[in-house]
């Protein structure tokens, strides 16, 4: 297997975030590649023999191309050495770290639904109220689970320290703080910040550049 | 192990439903309609938080999210072959494709909830609607291009738990994408309905289903 230097293909604030985040945690350096949502890029021929489905996140990795974030975040913690980001196959954290990687993927479907609707649906028109109400209850809920997890002191989502599963988390928690108010969520806002000091974060940020996804704070539901 | 699966019929729970069934291991089934208030009872919500399928008990422990219990449960039962080790030349391709048997399921959640959980028009986006649709078919036009190479299931090498993962996915499909510019994935659909296990995670006869029509048409604008 070759380890030669990965390539990202990102859109800055999308998901690739997740894949950067660790790739500084983990060391490792990469060449990035950016896009923007509305300018065409992803729609060129070159990437979409990259990516078929037309979406980033896309690793160029040991000479074959990922499209799914939560593979990446496994693939990487299963192939660097040296880390503890992973409980192995066996361990008995092993069950919640899969767990809470892929449950960053059930906030992440609710906060892609609500940048759909709030974002990319120009003309009020075109939203469903209804939907944007029940994706951001849903939103809610399993945000309060996550806080529950939260509740006994711990500092990241497994007792046994920071994980992988956190890098997957901490993208969803920030992208979802734009559509939940956490006034309620004391402990993931505790953890929000957390996760922001580690320098590989702010490493990431940096590289990545501005986010193109929100110009504001909040997005409150229409008024109905 | 000892396993308890809370699955309600046709419902991202039939996932693991079918992969107990490829893997010959012992459950119990615990099954909730998904349109009365079941999901709501105090009682479940202590399982699963946000009411949702599928839960499942393995051994004592809880564990949500179909994608990580399908992963698990491979692990687990590495010797059954459905997994693809850390050191396996098909590693990457296997979790890449068992993470986008996701990416398929939220088009297909996005489309039922716009068809058949607000069943009142005014409740639906049909621009929203017309763009899910339309993703589904890209992501599903991913997979054709995978499978044109004449194999069976998605890794050369054979059936897996990642076949499990998208096929769910893959057999709900045409009820909002036709698949005749998609023969491979026809043809892979077909493949995975036949298999026995597939066959008894769906419902019995006669059971309420999510799903009643052949086809849910994008409502004109």
């Amino acid at each position: 297997m070759t380890t030669s230097k990965p390539t990202l293909h990102s859109i800055a604030g999308s998901r690739s975030f997740r894949v950067l985040w660790l790739l500084c945690e983990l060391g490792v350096d990469v060449d990035l590649v950016d896009y923007q949502i509305t300018d065409g890029s992803l729609q060129q021929d070159g990437f979409k023999a990259l990516s078929p489905a037309r979406r980033v996140p896309a690793l160029e990795i040991d000479g074959i191309t990922l499209v799914e974030s939560g593979a990446m975040v496994q693939y990487l913690c299963e192939t660097r050495a040296d880390h503890s980001l992973m409980p192995a196959v066996g361990n008995e954290e092993r069950a919640e770290w899969l767990q809470w990687l892929h449950y960053a993927e059930t906030l992440g479907t609710g906060i892609q639904n609500l940048n759909m609707q709030h974002l990319f649906l120009p003309d009020p028109a075109m939203r469903s109220i209804p939907v944007m109400g029940i994706e951001t209850k849903r939103l809610a809920i399993a945000l309060k689970a996550l806080e529950a997890r939260l509740a006994d002191g711990r500092a990241y989502l497994l007792a046994s320290g920071f994980s992988a599963a956190d890098v997957m988390m901490g993208f969803t928690v920030w992208a979802a703080a734009h559509y939940v108010d956490f006034a309620a969520f004391p402990n993931l806002t505790a953890y929000q910040d957390r996760l922001a000091a580690r320098a590989a974060y702010q490493q990431a940020q940096a590289l990545e550049g501005v986010q193109q996804f929100y110009t504001r704070d909040f997005y409150a539901l229409p008024e109905v | 192990m000892k396993i308890t699966l809370h699955h309600a019929h046709e419902a991202r729970s039939m996932r693991v439903l079918w992969l107990l069934e490829e893997l010959g291991l012992p459950y119990e089934l615990q099954v909730y309609d998904f349109f009365d208030k079941s999901l709501r009872s105090d009682s479940y919500l202590a399982l699963h938080p946000a009411g949702r399928v599928p839960a499942v008990e393995i051994d004592g422990q809880v564990m949500l999210e179909s994608g990580a219990i399908v992963e698990y449960l491979a692990e687990r039962c590495a010797d059954m072959g459905l997994g693809r080790a850390p050191q396996s030349d098909e590693r990457m391709a296997y979790l890449d494709l068992l993470h986008y048997g996701e990416t398929l399921g939220q088009h297909l959640a996005n489309l039922t909830q716009a068809h058949i959980v607000l069943y009142e028009p005014w409740m639906r986006s049909p621009t929203q609607m017309g763009l899910e649709t339309k993703r589904l078919a890209k992501v599903l036009g991913r997979l054709e291009q995978l499978l044109s190479d004449g194999r069976d299931y998605l890794l050369a090498s054979g059936f897996s738990a990642a076949d499990v993962a998208v096929g769910y996915g893959i057999w709900l499909a045409p009820r909002f994408v036709h698949l005749d510019a998609l023969p491979h994935v026809a043809a892979y659909r077909a493949r995975l309905i036949t298999r026995p296990a597939f066959a008894k995670a769906l419902p019995p006869e006669g059971a309420r289903r999510i799903y009643t029509q052949a086809f849910y048409e994008v409502p004109n604008v």
